[in-house]
């Protein structure tokens, strides 16, 4: 693996500013990232981030602005705890790596590298899952315009499958979508042989 | 102090000296004893040279320690030399296990360790001084003037520890980079010195260079079998395909058998065959103690000058309380043999020189290229792929 670079990355720490938070800036500059501190609810809009850092010890639900949903950006989360529920709510917050407290150097570029690798991976899985999930909605479709294959020219259900392969490949398009610009009588199919 | 003239001044404090300790960390037994050896060598002689100095305002109380080239007893003596809270200077560890090792310890007493020797970079402490070359001080430059002129077919081999993973990692980033290829990747242990099957797999994928980072025993058994693939194969002499090092230096070729290396390329901060008056008076010291025949190398260099700089460092701070002594090296230029010396505030690293050495058959390494001090970059934040830099000055 070629080692990962965060040169013009901003990264937002939340966190009460203090002697760690100073020392992880610096770590921070180090990489490339510029850094700022900031201690109250975070507004992506405003502070514009590549990557978070945000203090789980004392951190809140509202801190991070996407409550539920899949975090934007990579999180890390700052821990002296060991409380179970601290945990818990790094990880509802998106949190793919840990910083412990108290921060020392050469925590920082092994959790950056984790975060992003974690987050550009869930990236690239909810896509997949989305794709899929899209795939599986339009399966009737599917089926119902290999039964009007069958019938229009009279093939057996394995020959219109294909007949119907064949022209999404041709046309580098999915298998649901051909089906269905074939039922909106939108495209022919190939002819065969 | 001595027969180098310190740019940063000593303050006279009206015949007080200033006391300051020093824990000196290096193996001198051990399969990388040729370079431990040579670090305790150059941090003694500075030792010496501090004590002799009736001009020097410090005096530096050095305690030693010798783990005999066992990773675990690196921490101990760093525990020993702590605990007792007089001792907050460390210098020592040739390996980057050792210096990981030690670092967390260091960090906890607040103190400073300074580490001398050239590594494989990713790290930069507040509580640690690098004095030794990271590899865009080292192995960037030297694929940057290699590549264009030797091919960029490489063959990779690596002592199995961090420094061996790492420098091939990058190793293989560059090349890539540069639309290079890597013909094969093997690691070996630094005490394994079975390398036929090595061998015989260079000899089929006839690279274009190897890049040897391999350590002690490993290292020399390749070596000396190279040596004796090129005798059976002009294909594998050093002019055809050159084997390059970031840390082979003149303390292992005494350790070699006479011409065995010959003609093989190494990338260093310093060699002995440095041409400059601050050398010239440097080596003078060393044959004095160690009598004419003792070649100089990167490492008995890097302990001097690191164990120079911590006195002169002590004497602006006037104390060796670490935080003061690192904002005093931070403020300074200081005269080492091989050349001024500056600590980046930034990383605590030193900028360094690049000189590319030519194995010659006495012992020593002709300098064939060199290019004026580069600030470190240990994070490769400013060029990942040495696209970025400017040509080497080829000297001869």
């Amino acid at each position: 693996m070629s080692a990962p670079g965060f040169s013009g990355w901003r990264a937002v720490v939340l966190h009460a500013a203090g002697e760690g938070t100073d020392r992880l800036v610096r770590q921070l500059g180090l990489l490339g990232l510029e850094a700022v501190v900031h201690w109250q609810p975070l507004d992506l809009a405003r502070t514009p981030a590549d990557v978070v850092f945000v203090d789980a010890d004392q951190g809140w639900g509202g801190l991070l602005p996407w409550g539920t949903e899949a975090a934007p950006v990579p999180v890390v989360a700052l821990l002296q705890s060991e409380a179970p529920g601290r945990i818990a709510w790094a990880i509802a917050q998106g949190a793919s790596a840990i910083v412990a407290k108290p921060v020392v150097a050469a925590s920082v570029y092994p959790a950056l590298v984790l975060a992003a690798a974690i987050h550009a991976e869930r990236a690239v899985m909810a896509e997949r899952v989305r794709h899929l999930e899209e795939r599986l909605r339009l399966r009737p479709l599917v089926h119902q315009a290999v039964q009007q294959v069958m019938a229009a020219k009279g093939l057996e259900e394995e020959a219109a499958w294909a007949r119907l392969r064949l022209a999404a490949m041709q046309r580098r398009i999915t298998l649901e979508q051909a089906a269905g610009d074939y039922l909106a009588g939108i495209t022919r199919l190939p002819e065969v042989g | 102090m001595g027969g180098l003239a310190a740019v940063g001044l000593f303050i006279d404090r009206a015949g007080m000296r200033v006391r300051a300790k020093i824990g000196i960390v290096f193996s001198t037994v051990g399969p990388y004893s040729a370079m431990g050896r040579d670090c305790r060598d150059g941090a003694d002689l500075a030792l010496l040279d501090i004590a002799a100095d009736p001009a020097c305002p410090v005096t530096v109380e050095a305690v030693h320690a010798d783990p005999g080239g066992d990773p675990r007893r690196y921490l101990d003596a760093a525990r020993d030399m702590l605990r007792e809270g007089a001792v907050r200077h460390i210098m020592g560890a040739v390996t980057s296990l050792a210096r990981k090792d030690m670092i967390p310890l260091v960090e906890k007493h607040d103190g400073l360790l300074w580490y001398t020797c050239p590594y494989e970079g990713f790290e930069a402490n507040e509580n640690v001084i690098y004095t030794g070359a990271c590899p865009n001080q080292h192995l960037m430059p030297l694929f940057s003037h290699l590549l264009p002129r030797q091919g960029k077919r490489a063959y990779l081999l690596g002592a199995n520890y961090v420094w061996g993973w790492e420098m091939n990692r990058l190793a293989r980033d560059l090349l890539t980079a540069a639309g290079g290829e890597v013909l094969g990747e093997r690691y070996l242990p630094l005490e394994e010195t079975e390398v036929s099957r090595l061998i015989a797999d260079i000899a089929r994928r006839q690279p274009d260079f190897i890049l040897n980072n391999l350590i002690g025993p490993a290292s020399h058994a390749f070596l000396a079998a190279f040596r004796d693939l090129g005798l059976r194969d002009p294909a594998f002499r050093p002019e055809a395909c050159p084997v390059l090092s970031c840390d082979l230096s003149e303390c292992e070729l005494a350790d070699l058998e006479p011409g065995l290396a010959e003609g093989h390329l190494a990338a260093a901060a310093y060699f002995d065959s440095l041409k400059s008056p601050a050398n010239a008076a440097f080596k003078a010291r060393v044959a004095a103690l160690h009598g004419p025949d003792r070649r100089v190398s990167a490492y008995f260099e890097g302990a001097y000058t690191a164990v120079r700089l911590f006195a002169e460092a002590v004497a602006l701070a006037g104390s060796d309380a670490p935080g003061a002594v690192r904002a005093a090296l931070h403020g300074g230029v200081f005269a080492t043999p091989h050349g001024p010396l500056r600590i980046d505030p930034r990383t605590n690293h030193a900028a360094l020189p690049f000189h590319l050495g030519r194995i010659n058959g006495s012992g020593g390494f002709d300098i064939i290229a060199s290019r004026p001090s580069i600030a470190a970059d240990p994070y490769l934040v400013v060029d990942r792929t040495g696209a970025g830099r400017a040509g080497l000055r080829v000297v001869s």
